[in-house]
């Protein structure tokens, strides 16, 4: 299930690319995270799609159709305007909630080891200073 | 559009093992993790998204190009699977700046060794 979960996510996430990039690129790397799903984990392909589509959106460049954060402003050109750059937002909101999800799911699956039910309380008592005696109490 | 770090070096870590990898022959996308995981004893990680922002980068350099391009496409006559995929090759820049690359490395490390052997004599 968490599999369907991670490819549809990849899957949206390719989508956000560029349209040039998508097409060019979109099927084969669909092909390679089918193909690395097991081997590398679909946390680390998610996260390597993500910053690979943020690399895509807000690429420093000198294009004045880009976004440039280099000198502390958002300056939008005709490539990046605010209303994608809230769809940007928003499908990274997304994404990083199924992530979650999926890891959420992940956790459940290994039993959950409260520490306190384990742990003994040992108390340290220094009697007089000529001579000092260690009393150890353990409480259940 | 040339790439700052693609024409004047030190190129990046996942631009000098893809460089590397395509070195070795033409390979597709997934053929070049896998080149990329086996050299470097699975060290070096490369994602798909990684790989093919990197090879955009490359081709835009013309350090690298589709294969079919620069050379004519196999027989389809036993068509498998691989053979659909899109193969990518080491255009002669970019053999040069691999070469170039290595031999920046190469000082780097002698540099180092030479340094190295100095503090020793030091102490």
């Amino acid at each position: 299930m968490s599999r369907i979960i991670s490819r549809f996510a990849y899957r949206f996430l390719l989508r956000l690319h560029p349209a040039s990039f998508q097409n060019e690129f979109g099927a084969e790397m669909l092909w390679i995270f089918d193909e690395e799903d097991q081997q590398s984990g679909a946390a680390y392909l998610l996260f390597d799609g993500a910053r690979s589509l943020l690399r895509q959106r807000f690429r420093l460049q000198n294009d004045p159709g880009q976004l440039s954060i280099a000198s502390g402003t958002i300056i939008t050109g005709p490539g990046m305007s605010p209303l994608r750059l809230l769809q940007g937002g928003v499908s990274v909101l997304l994404i990083f909630f199924c992530l979650i999800r999926v890891l959420s799911h992940a956790n459940s699956l290994f039993p959950d080891v409260k520490w306190a039910d384990r742990m003994s309380c040992y108390t340290l008592t220094l009697e007089a200073p000529s001579h000092a005696e260690v009393v150890l109490t353990s409480t259940p | 559009m040339v790439s700052r770090d693609t024409s004047n070096g030190p190129l990046s870590a996942a631009t000098l093992h893809i460089l590397l990898a395509l070195a070795g022959g033409n390979l597709h996308g997934y053929g070049i993790i896998k080149e990329i995981r086996r050299s470097s004893e699975g060290h070096y990680r490369l994602g798909p998204g990684t790989l093919y922002d990197n090879l955009k980068k490359l081709m835009q350099a013309g350090l690298v190009a589709d294969a079919a391009q620069v050379s004519p496409p196999k027989r389809r006559s036993a068509a498998t699977k691989e053979d659909d995929r899109r193969f990518y090759t080491l255009t002669r820049e970019g053999k040069d700046a691999l070469a170039k690359e290595v031999d920046r490395l190469q000082s780097v490390v002698s540099q180092a060794r030479l340094r190295l052997r100095e503090s020793r004599a030091r102490v």
